[in-house]
């Protein structure tokens, strides 16, 4: 029964009464009688409803009082922050540079090109750096072996370690500016240190500082934004397990091993020190056959091998036959990249992709982004005969090892999305960007913590924001109180990564940003939600309505009743009224 | 005399192949086939992988499969066997005594038990995490072994020096395809190549027996030295029914010669080469001895007529069987304990066959034979008696089969001290309320005091909702014996409506006793040439492995709830209320004087009433206008037309009710 027609009988009913008291004439004399069930009536056609509505709205059980008004809090203030590092660079300038003049400039030449940093963070740690290097200048005396850069930056390194360590983690950035009578060069080093050496104007010293702080050293040599779009191929509890697969796509032709064992002990293991404070990397490898790619390759005459073409690149890799499962001991929030070695069979064995322009690829290879990379690697003298071939016990010498290890090391700078080659071309010139042996830089690391620590309260922000709205569409769910504290102390622990990273403690905000995504992941996926957003209103409907539909149609017919008697009432009192004025 | 000889001989053998398993990694393959005495055919599959323990070898692998060896690892499983199973091993048929069936043939559906190195009290965090681990892997339901009340921890009825051992079973799963996938995806060549080709879907599903099976040993943990590195041993068991529709219309009257058959008529393919991987890649044909002797007699009755053994074509020919591809060598039985005589094996070496010369084996029968298997010393059956939802009793029975009869000769003359033991393992779920006091044990028909018989015995009582009951009983039996049995009664529980599986009126599966006869071993030793080179199936066959045999399920009919019963008590209870509260409402509501008055206003038109109305009616059914009665005329006339009319109506109702009537009583 809806609501208007209760109210409407009610006033009715109101109405009637008061005429019935008003005017008591044709009423019979038992009208004391008739008005107590009159308004008993409507009591119960009143507390029926209300009851029932009253139940309907109750059905819908236990939640913890507010939690959803809470995410949803913290959401919109999640969504609404700004990664801020606050980051320490040093200039320091070498021969007749007036250097306080040329800071203020510099500082105003900043503001231009920063698309979305914080500026006043920015240019607040750069005034003040004039004062920690003046006493660094002095020191600055090889400027005869300015040749060789590995010699400069491992002499810068040891020259400037000193002045680090008084704040921000002790992560300081400092460009070196010598003036010399030769060519241009900007080198950007192995640490945190970038050099400009030659006859560079004022002016051009500026631009080009400016472009190393902001392109390279804070964005890592990218183009365009950090973090919307882009993703860190780390799990959500801070691991990679790198699946390393050597496939054999025919064994019948030939079959090859690699000593994996090496490859791990000696090539992987400083990558994986070097990315510790990235991710915990673990190492996997297993051997397949009988792993034929999915589409087909065509002869090239010329090139006397096997083309690929790029178009037909998303059917090389064959589910249906490659079985790189995932991994036992990983955990389940791990994140698996897989690297595949293919070994093509004898049918097609030189074989080749071909890049879009119609080049060949000299890696021969390509990535998948959060997937991994595939590599092929054509056994040697293939091509020539295979009748000399062995069949079983080959191996895959140490130098191709190395080779494909090198692709590799490109493909793992690719995927974390890093620059695979060491030249950087800015607005204002090339840059040289010396690589490491542990194939990541010192700089490119600290990008990629950075980047790590906002993907991480991105998604946090983005997994609670979800939660929220599933919350606040599912009315009648159950909210147990560990979701509820799940998504406090998410909430506590993205703070906590907000203000380190303001404050530039990177270490300490990754930990806690991780923290914060892997509890509002366990917040979302908690196996109580599962199974409430399931439960219908119907249940309630069907437990309820064998009560209501009888009484309902009781009280109905009740309110019917009284109606159409208010109705004659009405009618006899108006025939009186009119017969008794006149 | 000859017996710890051969002793030595093993000890030896043994210590040389744990020496000569070299620092590689290991994966081997083979296929045995044996003819069954009720025409069918047995297939055996056999793939070991091997891998040297990591301390030497590392952790990448060649040929090891990644998922298993993370396993072994993650969980520090020293052994588990995990088997899926369809269908039901026919001991009686098919044999009981030799390694094949003591080791192969499993309860229906899922059974899985490990052994975990690990701290006591960590035990069943393992199994918990492991269980949910093979779900996953293998595509089944194996979780479901999660739950504490359906796995137990056997003491020694199960395995003898049983550590940490976990053992359950899923009696209900169903096994298709999707196991088999990902089971075989731990071999290094798949389906592709090798032996695994004959693996057609709808042939090997086909057959009366399936069971896949997955057995791991790992010495990765052992702190006792001998590091053997991890062994997994893959195996499937399928009974095929040849169908070779020429032959059996030739023999149709002849029921006794045993079905012809090849691998493309079993399978409906031929192997094409070897898996390029495996060591070894050989394929078994195993006579029974029981045949074999069978066959030389009937050879020595009728030597005249066939001695000619040709060899043409590359087939081998005896005097009861042709075989279309000649073996490579022939392997004999040594150290038989059998009555019937050594068996004998064919071997076939599958290297030597390519994708364009496939091996396509075939076995031709020439004379009618009928033998039999191999027999364990008693035949169990287990089954339920009493009758209604309230009580009941399981019964174990054990009988010596009649042909194995001669099983314990050498004891036969001082029969009354000569006993053997036998050993019971049983798990019941909760809700079956097994009273362990009521055990009864009979012997040839007559009830023995249970010490008697009884020589050790372990009981761990369910509890409710928390574990299932598990028995262990060690018996001590005379030989010669024509029937034993034990019965045990129960009480059958209540489940909470929750508890209930779906389909809960078919019933509640008990799962299979193991029934195991430590006293006797089963083992095939086979005199092989080069004793270096020995085939991972026969060394299987070689290992004393103890006799035993799985009972059948039991399907226990529990009382199940009405299970829309909550919604009635709801709805029944809600119209008792609705009436009430219905009733009080009109009560309530009613004016008694008001309707006094119309009641007696009305009072004086009362009898016109009715009359009334029913000429409305009768006007309306005759779709003429209504004229109403003229209350002029004399009322005693409307009061008979209005009688006139009633009886006319009645009439037609009568009329009317007596058509229904009728027409229900002829349709019937």
């Amino acid at each position: 029964m809806s609501n208007e027609s209760l109210a409407m009988y009610r006033s009715v009913r109101a109405t009637t009464s008061r005429t019935s008291t008003n005017f008591a004439s044709p009423i019979p004399p038992s009208t004391f009688m008739s008005l107590v069930c009159n308004v008993i009536t409507n009591n119960l056609l009143g507390v029926f409803c209300i009851g029932s509505a009253l139940i309907i709205t109750s059905c819908p059980i236990y939640r913890v009082p507010n939690r959803a008004r809470v995410t949803a809090a913290a959401d919109v203030k999640i969504l609404n922050f700004r990664p801020r590092f606050p980051m320490k660079f040093y200039l320091l300038f070498r021969k007749s540079f007036p250097c306080l003049p040329f800071l203020l400039k510099s500082i105003e030449i900043y503001r231009a090109p920063l698309p979305f940093r914080d500026i006043d963070s920015l240019s607040g740690s750069i005034e003040s750096a004039p004062l920690a290097f003046p006493c660094q200048v002095n020191k600055f005396t090889g400027d005869d072996r300015l040749d060789d850069d590995e010699v400069v930056d491992e002499y810068l390194e040891s020259a400037l370690r000193g002045s680090e360590g008084c704040g921000y983690g002790g992560k300081v950035y400092t460009v070196v500016v010598v003036k010399r009578d030769e060519e241009v060069r900007a080198v950007v080093g192995k640490h945190r240190h970038a050099w400009i050496v030659g006859r560079v104007s004022e002016v051009d010293a500026v631009e080009k500082v400016a472009e190393i702080f902001i392109r390279v050293f804070v964005n890592g040599g990218k183009e365009g934004g950090v973090i919307p779009g882009e993703f860190m191929p780390v799990g959500a509890d801070g691991k990679v397990v790198l699946s390393f697969n050597l496939l054999n796509a025919d064994p019948d032709d030939w079959v090859y091993d690699w000593d994996f064992q090496k490859v791990d002990e000696i090539l992987l293991t400083p990558v994986i020190e070097a990315l510790g404070p990235v991710a915990n990397i673990s190492v996997e490898s297993q051997v397949l056959y009988h792993t034929p790619k999915s589409s087909f390759s065509y002869w090239d005459g010329e090139l006397e091998s096997y083309i690929f073409s790029t178009k037909d690149l998303p059917f090389f890799v064959n589910s249906n036959e490659w079985h790189l499962d995932t991994s036992i001991a990983a955990g389940g929030r791990s994140k698996v990249l897989h690297v595949v070695v293919y070994v093509p069979s004898a049918k097609e064995c030189p074989l080749l992709l071909q890049l879009p322009n119609g080049e060949i690829s000299r890696t021969n290879s390509f990535i998948s982004p959060m997937w991994g990379g595939v590599i092929v690697w054509n056994p040697p003298g293939c091509s020539t005969n295979s009748e000399t071939m062995h069949l079983l016990g080959n191996k895959i010498s140490h130098q191709d090892l190395e080779k494909v290890f090198e692709v590799f090391m490109g493909q793992l700078r690719q995927l974390f999305g890093l620059k695979s080659n060491n030249l950087y071309l800015g607005a204002s010139g090339t840059f040289v960007l010396l690589a490491s042996e542990r194939g990541f830089t010192e700089w490119e690391l600290d990008v990629l913590s950075r980047q790590h620590t906002c993907f991480n309260l991105l998604s946090c922000a983005t997994t609670l924001g979800s939660l929220s709205r599933l919350v606040q569409s599912l009315p009648r769910m159950i909210i147990k109180d560990e979701i509820g504290k799940q998504v406090k102390f998410s909430l506590e622990a993205a703070n906590l990564a907000q203000s380190n990273a303001s404050l530039g403690i990177y270490e300490a905000s990754a930990v806690s940003s991780r923290q914060a995504r892997s509890l509002a992941e366990d917040a979302f996926f908690h196996p109580s939600i599962m199974s409430v957003s399931y439960y219908s209103f119907e249940h309630c409907f069907a437990v309820y309505s064998p009560f209501f539909l009888p009484v309902s149609l009781h009280v109905i017919l009740a309110a019917v009743r009284e109606w159409r008697r208010f109705k004659t009432e009405q009618k006899k009192y108006v025939a009186w009224k009119t017969k008794d004025g006149r | 005399m000859a017996f710890p000889r051969f002793a030595i001989l093993f000890l030896f053998l043994l210590f040389f192949l744990s020496q000569s398993i070299g620092k590689e990694e290991e994966f081997s393959e083979e296929l045995l086939l044996k003819p069954l005495p009720d025409r069918k055919v047995l297939a055996h599959f056999h793939f070991q992988s091997r891998v040297p323990p990591t301390e030497t070898h590392g952790p990448h692998h060649r040929l090891f499969p990644k998922a298993i060896y993370q396993l072994v690892h993650k969980f520090h499983i020293r052994e588990m066997e995990l088997s899926f199973t369809q269908g039901r091993w026919n001991y009686e048929r098919w044999g009981g005594n030799d390694p094949i069936s003591s080791n192969n043939a499993k309860p229906p559906g899922v059974e899985l038990w490990a052994v975990f190195d690990v701290p006591q009290d960590q035990v069943d965090a393992s199994w918990k995490n492991l269980t949910h681990t093979l779900s996953g892997l293998f595509c089944a339901s194996i979780n479901f072994l999660e739950s504490s009340t359906t796995y137990s921890a056997p003491d020694w009825g199960f395995r003898q020096f049983a550590g940490n051992l976990r053992y359950g079973t899923l009696p209900r799963e169903a096994v298709c395809t999707e196991n088999l996938t990902p089971w075989l995806k731990l071999l290094p060549c798949r389906d592709k190549a090798g032996l695994s080709v004959l693996m057609d879907r709808p042939s090997i599903y086909r057959g009366y027996y399936h069971s896949q099976r997955l057995h791991l040993t790992s010495t990765e943990f052992d702190s006792t030295g001998l590091n053997m590195g991890i062994v997994l041993e893959q195996t499937l068991t399928v009974v095929l029914q040849p169908n070779n529709p020429g032959n059996s219309m030739t023999y149709s009257s002849d029921s006794t010669l045993p079905q012809s058959w090849s691998l493309s008529s079993l399978f409906g393919r031929k192997v094409g080469g070897k898996c390029v991987l495996a060591k070894s890649s050989n394929i078994f044909v195993q006579l029974e001895g029981d045949l074999v002797s069978e066959l030389n007699s009937r050879k020595k009755e009728n030597e005249r007529d066939d001695t000619d053994n040709l060899d043409f074509e590359g087939s081998w020919s005896n005097f009861g069987f042709e075989l279309s591809v000649s073996p490579d060598s022939v392997i004999n039985e040594i150290n038989s304990v059998h009555k019937g005589g050594p068996s004998v094996m064919y071997k076939f070496l599958v290297e030597n066959y390519s994708d364009s010369k496939p091996f396509d084996l075939g076995l031709m029968w020439k004379i009618p034979v009928a033998w039999s298997c191999p027999q364990a010393p008693l035949q169990d059956n287990r089954f339920l008696m009493g009758s209604g939802n309230e009580r009941g009793a399981i019964a174990i029975s054990l009988k010596p089969i009649k042909q194995s009869e001669g099983f314990q000769t050498p004891d036969i003359n001082n029969r009354d001290k000569c006993s053997f033991h036998v050993n019971v393992f049983q798990v019941v779920p909760w809700y079956v309320k097994v009273y362990y006091h009521t055990l009864q044990i009979f012997v040839d028909g007559k009830p023995q005091s249970v010490p008697d018989v009884v020589t050790k015995m372990r009981v761990s009582p369910s509890e409710d909702k928390v574990s299932p009951g598990v028995m262990e009983l060690a018996l001590k039996l005379p030989c010669g014996i024509m029937s034993a049995a034990l019965t045990l009664d129960f009480d059958k529980g209540f489940l909470h409506i929750d508890e209930y599986p779906p389909d809960a009126n078919q019933g509640f599966d008990i799962p299979s006793a193991v029934v195991s006869f430590p006293d006797f071993r089963a083992s095939v030793n086979f005199l092989e040439d080069a004793s270096s080179n020995k085939s991972p199936l026969l060394v299987k066959m070689q290992e004393r492995s103890p006799v035993l045999s799985y009972t059948e399920v039991l399907l226990v009919p529990l009382t199940t709830p009405d299970f829309s019963m909550p919604y009635n008590v709801i709805t029944i209870t809600c119209t008792v209320f609705a009436l009430y509260f219905g009733s009080l409402l009109n009560v309530l509501r009613r004016r008694m004087g008001e309707e006094e008055r119309l009641l007696k206003s009305k009072a004086a038109k009362k009898n016109e009433q009715f009359p009334v109305l029913l000429s409305k009616l009768y006007a309306k059914l005759r779709g003429r206008p209504w004229e109403p009665p003229q209350s002029s005329t004399s009322t005693s006339s409307s009061s008979s037309s209005s009688s006139l009319l009633s009886s006319k109506l009645l009439i037609k109702v009568v009329l009317v009710a007596a058509v229904a009537a009728g027409w229900q009583y002829y349709s019937r």
